[in-house]
């Protein structure tokens, strides 16, 4: 077993690792390569200076798609977990939630962004409806499996007290589902970000990190689509660290937070 | 489970890349041994900017007659569409020779790409900014607090030429939203003003039952903001290996071209068979416009695609004060006259 105390290395190692891919990049390795040009992969330092002369409309952009994307995020998280509730609650009928929310899910990203354009009149709308859609699934899936996946010898307890349908419900079955929650928010975060991204390539509005990366990469402005690129990255990380900061406050008992 | 299923799906992600890279690489090994090994044709390609449609009928009526074909060239038109771009397409080696807008071409030549113009096809702007008569655009200071609707991704730069030169603020005095290929934004109302193009989006209102009379433009043109759009071009260092096969591209082009620009209802009918775009109507009513703009009052068949130093400053001007290119480029670096001079020397 690892020690708990974490070591300096533990840190400075895999930062080194970053560094040196940046340094790598920077020196022309990956473009000898694969045989590219700058104006095909710029320089980290070209892409640095782009988001500096761009970073008002840049910050702007990226703050429109990231709440369109959290908003979308906790709309369709809560809406998945609700189809989960009906798939346990209703044991003989509900798992036919589980069947439509898996039709859903299998409707492509690039025919879902249209639809939406025509059912919402503002881009901030068609945004969240897309990312709604998508993120119901991850959710219904995972805590339906933490709903219903109940060690025997905890239900025989709570049947031995007595306990109704819904005190099982909310001392076992919610705390058993919490894990396979926070693993269906992680899998939303990084979705509902690509989500929100791949619905601006199709919208009317102007705004948003999509719309960037589609018109400079379109227009030759490399360094600036790659700049867009970069920031996205930078807020999925972000917004994951912050989900795994909750779920370790969330979940302590649990053996994989110790 | 739920881990197995993560995993799968990697690994079936994986293994569709790696199949695709493979086929990918045959693909490109089995195309590259092909012409090496052919018949004495010579192998073009052609990366056309849009869908095959009448836009482009000369390189089309050019194949249809053989044109290409009896100059020794094997010639291969090869789709565009909306993430196409062609100067990627030829700097990748994806295609020879492609069809842009020398306003575009402008902007990759000073991002360093190694790009020529050799032929500028269109001689005109074909662009409009139309509106419905009910929205009460007559002139473009009307255009102040309008919703007006743009392509991007490049197409915008002749629409923000029109709106500096009227002292209006692109970001402030009209709210711009993105355009779809249809026309239906503007049909229903959801921006009063957007772009069309004479050969393509005007005629699909006129199809739309709205008539001239109903219908608001503004040219480019007359407005003083034409920049120039559709002309061929290559990369610089392909051309000056396969000189003698770019030369007698573009004779057997411009004869395409000369004959569509001729008979364009039959250009159109012969296009539809290609590809079912739209209708055999539009396709008619876009070759009789794009006739327009490759032969006017000053260039006949004989000069089809001639490269006019003025129009082409013209539009470097107007992209290096509204928004196009960063910094003054020399125009003449943009073109290429010789292998149009030497394709056209013996038209009277």
């Amino acid at each position: 077993m690892k020690s708990k105390r974490k070591n300096w290395t533990d840190y400075t190692l895999p930062i080194a690792f970053g560094v040196m891919i940046i340094l790598l990049w920077q020196c022309k390795v990956f473009h000898a390569l694969l045989g590219l040009q700058t104006y095909q992969l710029p320089l980290p330092t070209d892409i640095v200076s782009a988001l500096s002369q761009n970073f008002g409309k840049t910050l702007s952009d990226c703050i429109v798609t990231i709440s369109g994307a959290m908003i979308g995020l906790v709309i369709g998280s809560c809406i998945g977990f609700i189809f989960a509730v009906i798939a346990t609650w209703f044991p003989k009928w509900g798992y036919g939630s589980i069947i439509l929310i898996s039709a859903i899910n299998a409707i492509p990203l690039v025919a879902l962004s249209p639809i939406m354009n025509l059912w919402f009149k503002t881009g901030m709308g068609q945004r969240i409806g897309v990312v709604t859609i998508v993120c119901m699934a991850a959710m219904t899936f995972n805590s339906y499996s933490g709903l219903s996946s109940i060690k025997p010898f905890s239900l025989d307890l709570m049947q031995m007290t007595a306990a109704n349908k819904w005190t099982v419900f909310t001392k076992l079955r919610i705390p058993n589902s919490l894990p396979y929650i926070f693993t269906a928010l992680k899998i939303n975060i990084a979705t509902s970000i690509m989500a929100a991204i791949i619905s601006e390539y199709f919208a009317t509005s102007t705004s948003g990190l999509g719309f960037g990366i589609k018109d400079n990469l379109r227009k030759a402005e490399m360094a600036m689509g790659w700049g867009y690129i970069v920031v996205a990255s930078i807020v999925g990380v972000i917004l994951y660290c912050v989900i795994v900061l909750i779920e370790h406050q969330a979940i302590k008992w649990h053996p994989s937070q110790r | 489970m739920k881990v197995s299923q993560g995993k799968s799906k990697t690994h079936l992600f994986l293994a569709c890349f790696v199949v695709a890279a493979i086929a990918v690489s045959i693909f490109s090994g089995c195309s590259s041994s092909s012409s090496g090994s052919s018949k004495a044709l010579t192998k073009v390609n052609l990366q056309i900017k849009w869908l095959p449609q009448s836009q482009f009928m000369g390189y089309y009526v050019a194949q249809q007659k053989g044109y290409f074909k009896q100059e020794g060239l094997d010639v291969n038109i090869i789709s565009g569409g909306s993430d196409i771009i062609p100067e990627q397409q030829v700097n990748n080696g994806v295609a020879n020779i492609g069809v842009t807008w020398t306003s575009s071409l402008m902007k990759y030549q000073e991002k360093g790409w190694n790009l020529k113009e050799i032929s500028q096809t269109f001689q005109k702007s074909g662009m409009l900014l139309v509106s419905k008569k009910s929205s009460n655009i007559n002139s473009v200071a009307d255009l102040k607090g309008k919703k007006v609707s743009s392509w991007f991704g490049g197409n915008e730069y002749e629409l923000y030429a029109l709106l500096g030169k009227n002292n209006l603020n692109k970001d402030k005095d009209v709210t711009l939203v993105q355009q779809d290929f249809t026309m239906n934004q503007l049909i229903s109302g959801q921006v009063n003003a957007a772009q069309a193009m004479t050969y393509n989006e005007y005629g699909l209102l006129l199809e739309n039952g709205l008539k001239d009379s109903d219908i608001n433009t503004i040219d480019m043109n007359n407005a003083g903001v034409a920049m120039l759009e559709d002309c061929l071009f290559v990369k610089s260092d392909w051309a000056s290996k396969n000189k003698e096969t770019l030369v007698k591209f573009l004779k057997a082009a411009n004869k395409g071209w000369a004959d569509a620009c001729d008979d364009p209802d039959s250009a159109g009918s012969y296009i539809y068979t290609k590809n079912k775009s739209v209708s055999l109507a539009h396709q008619k009513y876009m070759a009789e416009q794009v006739a327009k703009l490759v032969e006017t009052s000053d260039i006949d068949e004989s000069k089809i695609g001639y490269m006019d130093n003025g129009k082409i400053q013209q539009t470097a001007d107007l992209g290096l004060k509204y928004g196009l290119l960063s910094k003054a480029i020399d125009v003449s670096k943009v073109y290429d006259t010789t292998y149009w001079k030497e394709a056209t020397e013996n038209n009277s």
